[in-house]
């Protein structure tokens, strides 16, 4: 069974009633910090992966055109709701390339929460933010 | 032993075991025999999809109705001075909301949500049956009341002001009754104010095998105009176990404005 299909099995209804019924108002804090009405794609390698509440962290080290590197930082939401939606601490490792869709942060600092991310494998995995929807999709610019 | 000694103590005894068994019913409150054991995880409930509150018309067809969906919560009836600071405090929190510069809530610094606020969730529930005791689990700060069966309350001057309060019950039927005092004014309910008597009475019983509803009366002649009774429900999670919750690597805070901010970048990279 493919990882999707299994995902879908083991978390994807719980996933939905924590969708549904989780508001904004609900969360550990309020989501106003992060653009709603765009999303930024970050591809780059994963430093480190840190199963916490009152939320998980992934950190990036994302290529800069100068050559180096930038350390670009992913908030997702409690590890509660990721383990209810099927995620484990174990998915992300350090060294892993991912690609992860964003609502970056309106201060203008380098981060932002978490709605998808693509592993080496090609494997996507949903971030079960509370009110998903609310955060606007915008096409990858390269 | 003449028939009147032996009828005489016949009506003696009867008095004894009536009296015993109504000190029996006493001290564990007026429980019917088949009441539902409430032991269990639970989530909110909110209705059937399409149904919720009550009759509400499902999209495209006929009004349908979730007779186990609790009925939409009312207003807090606050006293004007409380109701227009809370409208001005509400506001102003939609204003820096709008601004991406949040007020940060106490749960920003990883602070429980205390009652009756934990009763909302946000995570599942379990509650707990034991003797003497009804014990209420919130997944989420891993929240924790205890209700003691079967004693009076105290004076509220009595209970140092805390989080949870303290919680007294007794079973009437079906139904655990409750009584809880002691919180502190700093612990919140959707914002609002409440002064150090608010006393929260609670109604808790099964309406369905899976079903359980919590109807909740916030007293506080202080800020409130009448008593304020809204209901929440919760259905049952066969087979799941609460998670734990520790808050171990926080990295929102509240800067000298009272704005939410995250820390950026790795503390142990």
């Amino acid at each position: 069974m493919g990882f999707g299909r299994r995902l879908w099995y083991t978390g994807g209804l719980l996933g939905l009633l924590v969708l549904t019924t989780a508001g904004p108002a609900l969360a550990h804090h309020s989501f106003a910090v992060f653009d709603h009405t765009r999303t930024v794609t970050v591809k780059g390698t994963v430093t480190k992966f840190t199963w916490t509440n009152p939320h998980a962290f992934l950190e990036l080290d994302v290529p800069d055109d100068k050559g180096g590197v930038k350390p670009f930082t992913i908030e997702l939401t409690s590890i509660n709701m990721l383990s209810r939606t099927g995620w484990r601490s174990n998915m992300i490792k350090a060294g892993d390339r991912v690609r992860a869709v964003v609502s970056p942060l309106l201060s203008g600092q380098p981060g932002g929460l978490l709605l998808d991310v693509t592993l080496p494998d090609g494997r996507k995995l949903e971030s079960p933010v509370p009110g998903v929807t609310t955060f606007k999709r915008t096409p990858e610019t390269e | 032993m003449d028939v009147k000694t032996i009828s005489r103590r016949a009506v003696w005894l009867a008095c004894v075991v009536a009296a015993s068994v109504q000190l029996h019913a006493g001290a564990q409150g007026a429980r019917s025999a088949n009441r539902p054991d409430l032991s269990g995880s639970y989530d909110r409930y909110r209705g059937a999809p399409g149904a919720r509150g009550g009759a509400v018309g499902a999209r495209g067809g006929a009004p349908r109705q979730d007779p186990y969906a609790p009925p939409p919560a009312p207003q807090a009836p606050l006293k004007p001075q409380y109701l227009k600071e809370w409208q001005a405090r509400q506001q102003a929190s939609r204003e820096a909301d709008l601004k991406g510069e949040p007020f940060a809530a106490g749960v920003v610094q990883c602070l429980p949500e205390g009652m009756p606020a934990m009763m909302n969730g946000p995570f599942p529930m379990e509650i707990l049956e034991s003797k003497g005791q009804v014990t209420i689990i919130q997944e989420a700060y891993n929240q924790v009341r205890r209700i003691i069966l079967d004693q009076p309350q105290k004076p509220i001057d009595d209970v140092e002001p805390g989080w949870f309060g303290h919680s007294v019950g007794h079973w009437e039927g079906d139904t655990l009754v409750v009584d809880t005092v002691g919180i502190k004014e700093s612990v919140r309910y959707q914002n609002m104010t409440h002064s150090k008597d608010m006393r929260i009475k609670e109604r808790i019983h099964s309406v369905a095998p899976d079903i359980v509803w919590d109807e909740i009366t916030i007293e506080d002649p202080a800020t409130l105009e009448k008593p304020w009774t809204y209901t929440l429900a919760y259905k049952r999670t066969p087979g799941y176990t609460l998670l734990e919750y520790v808050c171990e690597d926080n990295r929102e805070y509240a800067d000298e404005h009272g704005v939410q901010k995250i820390r950026i970048g790795s503390p142990g990279k």
